[in-house]
């Protein structure tokens, strides 16, 4: 019966008090790590300390290769080159999920990694078997479970009977923190984007908690993209750039900007792409392309959305609040509340699993929407797909050309593709479901003028973006909380701030409160627009003359993503 | 074509082992191998045809599989037969047979479509009606196969059968389904990712309907020239489901869907009937045939392996590697032929 | 906790368990039906000895579909099973009576012959349903080699267990529970149970956890190679010889029986008592029938449109209930 080992209780004697000295024992050490995959060097050479009762915040781009890394440190992989030492032992060569080194070394993943049909008790025991007692270990699994998520989430409202995907998406999160956590000896927890789908309350118990951990020596590893999270929570920062820690800097006195700067977030030119120069037209005259008429139901509250002709409409909000739900109707709608005039194509962010056509060159996944409007009689034509192919590819560069597979690409070149495919086709409304997520910033700049183009072109486009900062290229935005519409942004109104300020203010009181309430309302769209359309002509220079420090705090935050 | 490129196409594998036993027999029997090769043409197409249809079923994603051809080919068998007697005109009865085929995938489709019963529920028990039908049929029929579609099917100008030469018309007819139309190429990626086919907007209910029906009339034209060939009897398609799942496998379309090769369905077809006159030719019983075929299924299976099981690693197909010559057009080779 | 939440918070857990359990409770219902017509017909039906000649003929059915449920736990169809039934009946009825312990053996060895296809699966990455396909010829060839045309005889210890007929309780009650029950222990209760629906459900987070999942899948194939030597036992007991192709029916008929009984392909879940309702309610729409008076011709059409005809109910309850 090792259950009582396990670290229910605060620890009663915590060890190494002092905060933020660098005398402590390291907990896991890495040092010249490389790894490569194929022909991608994930790593070039990593060196990190991670040490008892710290907590190391973990920052970097994505293809930084912070997820090769935190894999790397679980024992999840072997290293290609140089040593990683778990608790003062190196590791040997071998290292694989049952290394017995890394037995105090835990990772909460992002996606989770729980069995859905299983129950929470069964998912315990699947990571935590070793601590649990060969008979009753269901009960033991359940006891341990509600403990400590009771600890650390506080009104969970999660029994360990109860089955995993009949959990809300934040519990799910906090099932996967708490399996994560169930060890008899937790020597360092990897924490993967623990707060991405975790609502405010949650993520300030989650940190108490984290801090009571790192009080009783444990040392824990936090990755996220939420820079003032880090710097709030960790003692110390890490930066990681093209495969290697560029700098380790204790987090006092570390401002977000000069993370920001570590991690080479880059100024892109936004001259040319902003709104402002493409506003086609008055917004008010515009055609209306589609439209959500107090739509209620499977997620949603009583929402109205209106994308006029030629329009970029941004939804924005936390991730989950009814966004994936609106573009779901506009693309399949079936219902009386939803009215599309038009042709739709649909940009899906989860590349992998909706988007690629994994045996398909580039030229063939990049016609597959396009080819029906170009052939006749149901017969291909050819000769017209190969020059529609090679005019797309030449004006994204798309890497390896028409002819490549498309799994040889780079994620950033496969979003190209799937981004092409959309545009490629005579849609009218193009819905892009938050695509841009682990696309690298040059990509990203290219992907966001083709979209203002099209759209000065006379397209329609809703995006939803979980990355605020990409919400500056749209005319409107619409914020979501809890499946209902909160705020309606028009032009200047619309900055990382603003959509922060709203998507979590009054999150103790009723929702769509005060800030933007007006413009949720019908026939707000049309008052908003009309301020839409004087601001930005006034001042289509002084978005380009912002001070240094605004501008690269704003477009470092949209590529860090 | 050089050789490289020869053997890395999937399809060449059963043509290869067709040649194969082909060469023992003619070494056993010690006699000229064109008669050998006429008989199976002869045999090979009805395969042929069936193979096609489930080879379109099969290349439209995992799960996908068609278990009603058998008693298909049984019914309409029986009802080619009846309507050609009681019409007189075997081309009417030819038809009624696809269309009894067409009857009984229609109701696999709305079962698979509208009550989202999965495709192997849903043709097991189209086929269960579809045989009690035969059986009812069945139960004092009299009618005889026409006497002119029987010759014809027994045609062989210059020892190559007349309906080998319309079967690989047929076989021609797909593979250009398959790279030049829209349906085609929609079926393809439905088969690749049918989530994604979706998001880029092709109509998958309509593809995989579609894609049923025509397994179904193929089941269906299968029955009717066969029983013109043999005799219509209740149990004339029963082997006909796992040989038709065996071509498929064999001739070198990707079981996890999205890619065809309707020409490798020749091949393995031609290899099971030469296998079946080997065994024959040794005195071998039906159950050294069985292990035979079972034994050479596992084994192509085994051998070539199948996708990534594990979902998130990069490379989730083995791709052979590209001939050179083969970069330059846009339309890829996803119908190998 | 903060109201954020409060919306995806889901509706009541008894309703997701209601969900889960309508499939089976639809079969349930078509079930009692069934044998509420048995009964109008022919009374004796409600009597021990009636309904133990109603309910024989389900039980090796009701067993195999236990393996296949097992098997779609995983994630994996077997469409072999009906020829591995078969081939046990002529090994029960050929070397199982000439000597004793060399059939014992041929029967370990078959049930090895699983364990070893489970790994081959997994480790080349086929598809189960093509694999297994394949390797009911081998069954197929197997049977008829060993007995070319029905018969036999089994050994006296089956055949009086096929014809034992305790006072008070129908006798084909026995099996069909105890296998439910001993299948619900491994699969549902057990933490090889956990390793078998965890593969099924999530195999990356099976390896995570450093579990392996090929050992996850040998399981999974042995234990249905077990069942299905059971089912093969108990067919040869109540027939009295051996036919390699006396349940070649058995193939699609258990798949039907799981999904009959809430199993689902996508694997991940196990339903041993759902999986026995099912197999029974496939198993009476034949007696049904004949009590009917349906002509034989007709029943295999029947037993289609119910199977369809109870999927349909499901996606309707199943509409309701969310």
């Amino acid at each position: 019966m090792h259950v009582h080992n396990l670290p229910a209780e605060p620890f009663a004697a915590p060890r190494g008090a002092d905060r933020g000295s660098s005398d402590r024992q390291p907990v896991v050490v890495a040092r010249h790590v490389t790894k490569t995959y194929g022909r991608t060097r994930a790593l070039t050479g990593v060196d990190l300390e991670v040490r008892a009762g710290e907590v190391l915040g973990l920052v970097g781009h994505n293809g930084a290769g912070k997820s090769t890394l935190m894999r790397v440190l679980a024992g999840l992989e072997a290293c290609d080159e140089g040593t990683v030492t778990v608790g003062g032992r190196e590791t040997s060569g071998e290292a694989g999920p049952r290394a017995a080194e890394f037995r105090g070394v835990r990772m909460a993943y992002q996606e989770t990694s729980l069995c859905p049909d299983l129950t929470v008790a069964e998912n315990i025991w699947v990571s935590s078997r070793h601590c649990l007692p060969r008979l009753r270990w269901r009960r033991a699994a359940g006891d341990a479970v509600r403990r400590r998520l009771g600890e650390m989430f506080p009104g969970h409202g999660v029994t360990s009977g109860d089955r995993i995907e009949d959990l809300s998406l934040a519990q799910r999160q906090m099932v996967e923190i708490a399996r994560a956590s169930l060890v008899d000896r937790l020597d360092l927890l990897i924490l993967d984007e623990p707060t991405e789908s975790l609502g405010p309350d949650a993520a300030r118990s989650l940190y108490d908690y984290v801090r009571r951990l790192t009080a009783g020596g444990v040392a824990v590893l936090l990755i996220s993209h939420r820079i003032r999270e880090i710097l709030s929570v960790a003692d110390r920062v890490a930066v990681l750039r093209d495969g290697a820690v560029i700098a380790d800097r204790p987090a006092a006195g570390l401002g977000e900007h000069d993370v920001l700067a570590l991690m080479g977030a880059q100024v892109a030119d936004r001259a040319g792409s902003g709104p402002a120069a493409a506003a086609a037209g008055e917004p008010a005259d515009r055609p209306v392309m589609a439209e959500l008429r107090g739509a209620t139901g499977s997620g949603l509250h009583d929402v109205s959305v209106r994308v006029g002709a030629g329009e970029v409409v941004g939804l924005a909000g936390l991730a989950g609040q009814g966004q994936q739900e609106v573009l779901e109707r506009l693309w399949r709608p079936a219902r009386r509340d939803t009215k599309v005039h038009g042709s739709r194509a649909y940009v899906p962010g989860d590349r992998q699993r909706s988007g690629v056509l994994p045996l398909w060159t580039v030229a063939e996944n990049l016609i597959v929407t396009a080819m029906r409007g170009i052939a006749r009689h149901g017969l291909r034509r050819p000769a017209e797909e190969r020059a529609a192919v090679g005019s797309w590819v030449e004006r994204l560069s798309i890497r390896g050309g028409p002819d490549a597979a498309m799994t040889e690409l780079s994620g950033g070149n496969q979003q190209k593709v799937i981004v092409a495919r959309a545009f490629a086709s005579a849609a009218d409304l193009v819905l892009l479901d938050d695509p841009f997520r682990g696309v690298d910033v040059h990509t990203k700049t290219d992907l966001y003028r083709l979209i203002r183009h099209e759209a000065a072109q006379g397209r329609s486009v809703v995006w939803y973006s979980s990355e605020n900062a990409e919400m500056a290229h749209c005319d409107r935005v619409y914020v979501f909380r809890a499946g209902r519409v909160v705020a309606e942004l028009a032009g200047e109104e619309i900055s990382e701030e603003q959509i922060i300020a709203v998507s979590f203010a009054e999150s103790d009181g009723e929702p769509g409160g005060p800030p933007a309430e007006s413009g949720g309302e019908p026939g707000g769209p049309s008052a908003e627009s009309h301020d839409t359309r004087n601001r930005p002509s006034a001042e289509p220079d002084g978005a380009r003359n912002r001070p240094d420090g605004a501008r690269n705090r704003s477009d470092g935050a949209q590529s860090h993503e | 074509m050089n050789i490289r490129a020869l053997l890395s196409r999937p399809w060449i594998w059963g043509f290869a082992a067709a040649v194969l036993v082909w060469l023992i027999i003619v070494i056993i029997s010690g006699q000229g191998g064109g008669q050998t090769v006429s008989l199976a043409l002869s045999l090979a197409p009805y395969l042929v045809v069936v193979g096609l249809g489930q080879m379109l079923v099969i290349t439209a994603g995992p799960g996908n599989i068609d278990v009603s051809v058998a008693p298909i080919i049984s019914l309409a068998g029986f009802v080619s037969v009846a309507v050609t007697t009681s019409t007189g005109s075997a081309v009417v009865g030819v038809l009624a047979g696809i269309g009894v085929g067409v009857v009984v995938a229609l109701i696999s489709t709305v079962s698979i479509l509208g009550l989202s019963v999965p495709p192997i529920i849903a043709t097991l028990a189209a086929g269960l009606i579809a045989s009690s039908v035969t059986l009812s049929l069945a139960n004092g029929f009299t009618a005889v196969p026409d006497a002119g579609l029987r010759q014809l099917l027994n045609v062989r100008p210059a020892g190559v059968p007349l309906l080998a030469v319309a079967v690989a018309g047929v076989t021609a007819l797909v593979i250009a389904l398959l790279r030049r139309t829209i349906y085609g190429r929609s079926l393809i990626a439905v088969g690749q990712n049918r989530r994604a086919a979706e998001r880029a907007g092709i109509p998958v209910a309509r593809i995989i309907a579609t894609t049923y029906l025509a397994s179904g009339a193929l089941a269906g034209l299968t029955g009717s020239l066969l029983a013109a060939y043999i005799a219509p009897s209740a149990d004339l398609g029963t082997r006909y489901l796992l040989d038709s799942v065996a071509v498929v496998v064999i001739g070198g379309t990707l079981i996890s869907g999205g890619r065809a090769v309707p020409v490798g369905v020749w091949g393995a077809a031609l290899f099971f009937i030469l296998l079946d006159g080997l065994v024959n030719l040794v005195g071998w019983s039906t159950a050294a045939q069985n292990l035979l075929k079972g034994g050479l299924v596992l084994l192509v299976l085994f051998l070539a392996g199948g996708g990534d099981r594990v979902a998130g690693t990069p490379s989730r197909f083995r791709r052979r590697p590209r001939p050179a010559a083969a970069t330059t057009t846009t339309t890829g080779d996803n119908t190998h032929g | 906790m903060s109201e954020l939440l409060a919306p995806a918070l889901p509706a009541l857990p008894t309703r997701a368990r209601m969900r889960r359990t309508a499939p089976a409770v639809v079969s349930a219902v078509a079930m009692i039906i069934m044998i509420a017509v048995c009964a109008s017909l022919q009374p004796d039906v409600l009597t021990v000895a009636g309904l133990s000649l109603v309910l024989s003929a389900t039980v090796p059915l009701v067993i195999a579909a236990q393996a296949q449920m097992t098997l779609m736990s995983v994630g994996d169809i077997d469409l072999g099973i009906g020829n591995f039934v078969g081939l046990v009946t002529v090994v029960s009825a050929t070397t199982l009576v000439s000597s004793p312990a060399t059939g014992a053996l041929i029967l370990l060895a078959l049930v090895a012959a699983y364990a070893v296809l489970g790994a081959l699966i997994h480790l080349r990455r086929v598809p189960s349903l093509i694999a297994t396909l394949g390797a009911s010829f081998v069954w197929l060839g197997l049977g008829l080699f060993a007995l070319p045309t029905p018969g036999g005889t089994t050994p006296e210890w089956l055949a009086s267990f096929g014809t034992w007929q305790p006072a008070g309780f129908p006798a084909p009650l026995l099996p069909i529970l105890a296998v439910a029950a001993v299948v619900y222990l491994l699969t549902s209760r057990s933490t090889l149970g956990v390793r078998m629906r965890g593969l099924g459900s999530n195999p990356v987070a099976l390896e995570r956890a450093g579990l392996r999942p090929l050992a996850s899948r040998v399981i999974a194939y042995a234990t249905a190679g077990a069942l299905g030597v059971l089912s093969g036992l108990v067919l040869a007991s109540q027939t009295g010889g051996g036919d390699v192709s006396s349940a070649s029916s058995y193939s699609l008929m258990t798949v039907a029986a799981v999904i009959l009984g809430g199993g689902s392909f996508h694997g991940g879940s196990a339903v041993p008592w759902g999986v026995a309702v099912g197999g029974v309610t496939l198993g009476l729409v034949s007696v049904v029938l004949s009590l009917l008076d349906v002509p034989t011709n007709m029943q295999s059409a029947v037993q289609g449109v119910i199977v369809l005809a109870v999927l349909a109910g499901r996606v309707v309850v199943g509409k309701v209930l969310r």
